[in-house]
């Protein structure tokens, strides 16, 4: 006789969870923010020429990510008013509670790429400056420059070290501020679906996929609409393209171990795993598995990864589906009963805190902040160069 | 190093020095904590009762699943509606001709090493030095990590005060020498409490005297709620029927709650 089928529970409560649709949504502009972050290092630390035309603008939207982001934390707080506790007391638990040191690299992470990018465009912005009739305009354009107006060649080798350095400890603090989001659920014992310490892993490998697709989505359009000559850049679109394929094999890889760890083997969470995977086998075998991460992956190597349209697809497809991996672990986790039995779902409301409504006005701003980002650094003509410069050699 | 600068760092340092000299001297109730100011003040109901250790048993063999316990919380605490700090669900064990009912009263475990409390990014969650596991609703700023933490489910947000809120063994009752609530008002006599500190008492007595589980001691929490007789089919159940609270509302057309059982 299965046990397991014989209690019934005829009465109880429905045990009310915490976190909401924000909380998916922050995970994914942090991971996406911090994969943008890396796309740009590879040119500016790593020296790889490939990514130079778009080390910018990546830069650029790393920071607009990571400046959307803890909008969700805070509409997720329940006493938002508060804030300042945070910072006042509790330091007692900052070795066990990720959400301690975590906000701390939240509140310095982005303040590092705005200075890297202000260091990167500097040039520019002192041209700028140099051109503004207006008051008004010079003051603001002054006061990107930091003061620094000096355009000589030593001047600019400087901009260069110090934009190495800054990119250097960029890098360990983008997978600090992504991982910490993993490490959060990862220490949550109660939830047998967060509690594995591959989770800081995991949200990185996806996150590399779903910065990746962002920037395959947003990079043809920025460069065909916003730019003066209107080229798209094939040859960087391929090159994100294949990095795309080999960010998904990463995660792929990392998800096997996880789920190998977890629900094959014998420990007492599977059979609760078992049950979640169970409900929603279809759901997460094809849409999230099959069509977000295997297909891209296919078309990221076959031939048509080299297409325009293609690579668009596979960008935006991927993306989707890292955000749908990020609500099946945040949610998905908290479905699954503590002390009750069987499975919980969740019904987002449509509009007030933690609502469908806000989580999409939280897009709709960032893709304010994204153009009046992209309004004020040039880096349209930051990429001209690099263009003019590939035509003349 | 030149001596306007070496100047300049010997008198910063005099001013850093002097400020923390100021701050380690302030009143323990300074704006500024590095864990929480009712503690920094030794506000006796944050310190509770030192050389206690406050604990509850409960009988499962005594417990006719009456729901006073529940009322009773409701009413002691001022409880707002739809949440809880204790309920009593009821399962039916076994397939027709064999079938029993069995009762599972349920509340705050007060564990010795809660997870709750170590999560806590604000410090306001917090054990006593009695044990007794408690939430200053003035510095919760409602982050809900603490509710995902519990591996019991036994925190809500209160919808009054908009943080995270729990039981609380009656705090405020048992510092003034009561009985919490819901053991007061126990028609069975299957709650117990008292101190596991004393081993005349009758928890103490309980606890070494007979065959005695916690809720999922797996987790590694401590519990400090004991159960007797505690059937091990109600733990980890993996698969259940919807509640009917939830079915109620489907039936009646309201609104599906933010979060609800899965049919």
């Amino acid at each position: 006789m299965d046990m397991m089928q014989t209690v019934h529970t005829l009465t109880s409560i429905t045990p009310a969870r915490p976190w909401g649709l924000d909380i998916p949504n922050y995970f994914w502009f942090t991971g996406s923010s911090a994969a943008a972050f890396i796309v740009s290092s590879f040119a500016h630390v790593f020296g790889m020429k490939k990514f130079k035309p778009i080390a910018g603008f990546s830069l650029l939207v790393a920071f607009v990510l990571l400046v959307a982001a803890p909008l969700n934390l805070i509409d997720d707080l329940r006493q938002p008013g508060r804030m300042i506790n945070f910072f006042l007391y509790g330091w007692e638990n900052f070795g066990t509670s990720p959400m301690k040191w975590g906000v701390l690299l939240l509140a310095t992470y982005p303040v590092l790429i705005l200075a890297e990018a202000l260091v990167l465009y500097r040039p520019f912005l002192v041209r700028r400056l140099q051109e503004a009739n207006r008051g008004v305009t010079r003051a603001f354009y002054k006061g990107l420059t930091l003061g620094r107006t000096d355009l000589s060649e030593e001047a600019l080798h400087k901009d260069e070290r110090l934009g190495f350095i800054l990119g250097a400890v960029g890098i360990p603090l983008a997978l600090c501020v992504h991982g910490y989001t993993g490490y959060i659920l990862g220490v949550v014992h109660s939830s047998p679906l967060w509690h594995t310490p591959l989770m800081p892993i995991l949200f990185l490998a996806s996150a590399m996929v779903s910065g990746t697709g962002l920037l395959l989505v947003i990079l043809p359009v920025a460069q065909r609409f916003f730019t003066t000559t209107g080229r798209i850049d094939k040859e960087v679109m391929t090159a994100l393209a294949r990095l795309l394929g080999w960010s998904i094999i990463i995660d792929l890889v990392v998800r096997f171990f996880w789920l190998t760890f977890a629900v094959a083997f014998n420990s007492n969470e599977r059979y609760r795993l078992m049950d979640f995977f169970g409900y929603h086998f279809h759901e997460i075998l094809w849409v999230e598995y099959v069509l977000c991460l295997l297909i891209p992956m296919i078309i990221a190597f076959s031939r048509l990864g080299r297409r325009l349209p293609w690579q668009f697809a596979i960008g935006f497809v991927a993306a989707v589906g890292v955000w749908l991996f990020r609500w099946n672990t945040v949610i998905g986790g908290q479905t699954i009963g503590k002390t009750t039995a069987g499975l919980l779902s969740y019904h987002p409301h449509l509009f007030g805190a933690g609502s469908i409504g806000a989580v999409m006005a939280n897009w709709l701003l960032f893709v304010a902040l994204l153009c009046a980002v992209l309004l004020v650094f040039p880096w349209d003509e930051e990429m001209d160069r690099h263009y003019g410069k590939e035509l003349e050699s | 190093m030149s001596n306007v600068r070496r100047n300049f760092l010997k008198r910063l340092g005099a001013v850093v020095a002097a400020a923390a000299a100021t701050m380690a001297s302030a009143s323990p109730a300074k704006a500024f904590s590095s864990r929480n100011p009712g503690r920094d003040a030794k506000d006796p109901r944050y310190v509770g009762q030192e050389d206690k250790r406050w604990g509850m048993v409960m009988d499962l063999s005594k417990c006719i699943g009456c729901q006073a316990c529940t009322a009773a919380c409701k009413a002691e605490n001022t409880i707002p509606d739809r949440v809880f700090r204790t309920w009593v669900p009821e399962y039916e064990l076994g397939r027709y001709p064999r079938v029993r009912k069995a009762f599972l009263p349920q509340l705050c475990n007060h564990c010795e090493k809660p997870s709750c409390v170590s999560v806590c990014p604000t410090g306001a969650t917090f054990a006593r030095e009695d044990g007794v596991v408690v939430v200053d609703s003035e510095i919760c700023w409602g982050c809900g990590y603490c509710l995902n933490a519990c591996p019991y489910d036994k925190r809500y947000f209160n919808p009054l005060t908009q943080v995270a809120d729990k039981c609380t063994y009656c705090a405020h009752r048992i510092d003034e020498g009561l009985l919490p609530a819901c053991v007061e008002s126990c028609v069975g006599g299957a709650r117990i409490f008292g101190d596991l500190n004393d081993p005349k008492s009758e928890v103490s007595r309980l606890v070494s005297g007979a065959p005695s589980t916690v809720l999922n001691p797996a987790s590694g929490t401590r519990p400090q709620t004991y159960y007797l007789g505690l059937a091990g089919e109600l733990q980890a159940q993996p698969s259940g029927p919807p509640i009917l609270d939830d079915l109620a509302r489907k039936r009646d057309g309201l609104p599906a709650a933010e979060w609800t059982t899965k049919a």
